[in-house]
């Protein structure tokens, strides 16, 4: 069984306004996403800014309640649970955010803000051992040296707090990992360490990843699988190591395009996408990607495609794609 | 403290040498005030009855020098006017009652005796002092003063003699460095005193403000919905009464109950009307910080409401209380001396307000040092403060580097 399943989950926010401030529209960042996480594996979430990645995310830690749709960790539905019932949950699903300049609290020193997490969520291990060791332990594990500890945030670089970051992640001794755009504010340098250290801590804890990020070079090279988001719909899911030969969707085509490639005699499929995403407040009746597609027939924008198997392992959502 | 004092801020603020100088002059005032009041509360030294006691004669210019003898006849013939003109009127012992200089009163007689022993005894001498060109020259002139500004104060109390011979003391000679006021008054001692009112009100006041703006504020930022429906009704009810009749309502509220004249209404309207400038600016930074991913992440780890709000939102707003703070214990200070000119403040103890009001009817005789001394206090703190308020603004703020 898979550790995590996802089945149409959706987030609608509404938007108030006018006299009474009723509710007189809706922001659909996410609209029905069915997926699932295998234990073990890294899933990596692709689209663009506003296509609904981080709201995915969100929903999967909880801090928006999904307005549609339900999701199930180990075979338990946390879609509406409640914040005691969440406690569980909260302590093998954590997130790694994406700015690391705001995601520290500027007022804690790493020792506070890594001791709070530790004495609540893991209090009876905090009895027996000492914590600031297992603070030590977190810090070294991460990467970072041992003084570093009773720094506050703004004494470090972007990819040592990003690190600090993952360790606050951990102190909760997660299982499950949500890692949302956590290298693209850092130097392309930093990335490489930082996508490293994820990688040994995946295989040093046996975590399992949800990694969502706007760079489909970095998916490729790290993740397993990837599902490709557009306007709050997923398009087409893949496995990552035959992601060039394998994709056929045309906005993942468009995507894989628009990677710069780094040898000056070779040639690409480019394919520049005009025109804007549709406005998430009212979506087109079909296809949300057809008026911007360079292979669209009328029928795209009459009836929306779902999301079919086409190969084992490979789901897309077009018309045109066999 | 060491790394405190490394911090590139704190460097910046000490270089500054207006920003040291004014830090000075506010911990001068604040030991001032700390000796004053722990002197009068907790020594059992009663340091505001030395404020109330007549240490020489009236409006004695500061620094020792002597008021002229033409100015003491001229003030002594402006009170024997008033009883003068009172005796003349139709209702002459309601006259009498209503006459009032400070706390100095005619004496409880009838009209009959009052002209027997003071109007009859004042008109001669007038007469006779009107006759004499020289004053200073003419010893029989000098006593006829001493005699009629005697008289018509209706008190037979401070002679010239019995300064004259106390002043070579030094506590005397201290008491006297910025003149008397009319009632004989050491006006520094009252300057003095007045600074432990000024800073305890501003302490008082923009604490509590600062605190129940914070809370509110916090909570109306953090929780929104209804909450923030209801504290934003509060201030902006609160807000659309101007402060000073806010002020003087609640001043006029506490009158006749057993702490009017207190600084208790004034710490209550002060806290009423000043909490609204902390609350709006904490609601808005709150709402900014509630969406930043350390609080996110707060929420993802599981802490519950009230320890995100009060370990990591409050802690956040920290730079906003120190700023409201400064802001609200400047505020606290100027709108007391307000109140207590328009006597709707402190009654029972020297303030510099008091002092401002009573110099009122003084400055039109010339006798400008009260007005000056309780003035010039105000303004050296008050100037202080902007100043170090203006430092730390420019060493803090990142954007100045």
């Amino acid at each position: 069984m898979s550790l995590l399943q996802v089945e149409g989950l959706e987030m609608h926010f509404p938007v108030r306004g006018g006299l009474l401030n009723r509710v007189v529209a809706h922001v659909h960042a996410v609209n029905g996403v069915s997926f699932e996480v295998q234990r073990g594996e890294i899933l990596g979430v692709v689209g663009e800014s506003g296509c609904g990645k981080s709201t995915l995310g969100k929903c999967l830690v909880r801090l928006n309640t999904p307005s549609g749709g339900a999701f199930r960790y180990d075979g338990v539905d946390y879609t509406h649970a409640d914040h005691e019932e969440l406690m569980d949950y909260r302590s093998r699903v954590q997130m790694v955010f994406q700015d690391p300049y705001s995601s520290l609290n500027p007022r804690l020193t790493i020792r506070d803000c890594l001791t709070e997490v530790i004495l609540f969520h893991r209090p009876h291990e905090a009895e027996v051992r000492d914590v600031d060791e297992m603070v030590l332990e977190l810090v070294q594990k991460v990467g970072l040296r041992a003084d570093a500890v009773d720094k506050y945030p703004h004494e470090f670089s972007g990819g040592q707090r990003q690190r600090i970051g993952i360790a606050r992640a951990l102190a909760c001794n997660p299982e499950f990992l949500i890692a949302d755009e956590p290298v693209s504010a850092l130097d392309v340098s930093i990335q490489a360490q930082v996508l490293n250290l994820l990688m040994d801590l995946k295989d040093e804890f046996g975590l399992t990843l949800i990694f969502i990020s706007h760079d489909l070079k970095v998916i490729e090279h790290f993740c397993d699988r990837v599902l490709v988001m557009y306007l709050g719909n997923v398009v087409e899911e893949l496995e990552c190591e035959t992601l060039h030969e394998s994709a056929q969707h045309p906005y993942t085509r468009a995507l894989l395009g628009a990677n710069p490639i780094n040898h000056p005699r070779e040639r690409r499929e480019l394919t520049v996408l005009e025109g804007d995403v549709p406005s998430p407040f009212d979506l087109p009746p079909g296809c949300a990607f057809a008026g911007r597609c360079p292979i669209a027939e009328p029928r795209c924008s009459e009836s929306r495609p779902p999301l079919e198997e086409k190969r084992s392992g490979h789901r897309a959502a077009c018309f045109l794609v066999e | 403290m060491a790394k405190f004092l490394q911090q590139r801020g704190v460097k910046k603020l000490l270089k500054d040498r207006l920003a040291v100088w004014s830090m000075w002059v506010i911990g001068l005032y604040l030991v001032v005030a700390v000796v004053v009041l722990v002197g009068n509360v907790f020594l059992g030294g009663d340091w505001k009855r030395a404020t109330e006691e007549r240490v020489g004669p009236d409006n004695v210019p500061g620094l020792w020098s002597a008021v002229t003898t033409e100015d003491r006849l001229e003030h002594a013939k402006f009170y024997f006017d008033s009883v003068d003109k009172a005796s003349r009127s139709s209702d002459p012992a309601g006259a009498y009652a209503a006459l009032q200089w400070g706390a100095d009163r005619l004496p409880d007689w009838s009209a009959e005796v009052i002209e027997r022993e003071i109007l009859e005894p004042a008109r001669r001498l007038n007469e006779e002092l009107s006759e004499v060109e020289e004053l200073d020259d003419d010893p029989e002139a000098l006593v006829k003063v001493d005699r009629l500004e005697a008289l018509v104060r209706g008190r037979i109390g401070a002679s010239h003699d019995q300064a004259g011979a106390a002043s070579t003391s030094l506590g005397q000679r201290f008491r006297l460095l910025l003149g008397t006021d009319r009632q004989g008054r050491s006006i520094l001692l009252r300057a003095i005193y007045s600074t432990k009112v000024a800073v305890q009100i501003g302490v008082i006041s923009a604490l509590i403000s600062v605190l129940i703006g914070t809370i509110l504020g916090a909570a109306a930022g953090y929780f929104g919905g209804v909450v923030d429906v209801c504290v934003v009704w509060l201030y902006s009810t609160f807000s659309s009464i101007p402060w000073i009749v806010l002020l003087m309502v609640l001043a006029s509220a506490f009158r006749g109950s057993s702490v009017d004249g207190t600084l208790i209404p004034v710490y209550a309207a002060f806290c009423l009307s000043f909490w609204i400038s902390p609350c709006r600016v904490v609601r808005g930074e709150v709402m900014k910080l509630k969406e930043l991913e350390y609080v996110q992440a707060a929420s993802a780890i599981g802490f519950g409401r009230a320890r995100i709000l009060f370990k990591h939102v409050i802690p956040n707003t920290a730079h906003l209380m120190f700023i409201n703070f400064s802001l609200l214990f400047i505020g606290a200070i100027k709108a007391e001396v307000i109140l207590s000119f328009l006597g709707l403040g402190v009654k029972t103890e020297p303030s510099w307000g008091v002092m401002i009001n009573h110099a009122k009817s003084e400055v039109l005789n010339g006798f400008f040092w009260q007005i000056g001394t309780a003035t010039a206090f105000m303004v050296v703190l008050v100037l202080a403060f902007n100043t170090l308020s203006d430092a730390l603004q420019d060493a803090f703020d990142p954007k100045h580097v």
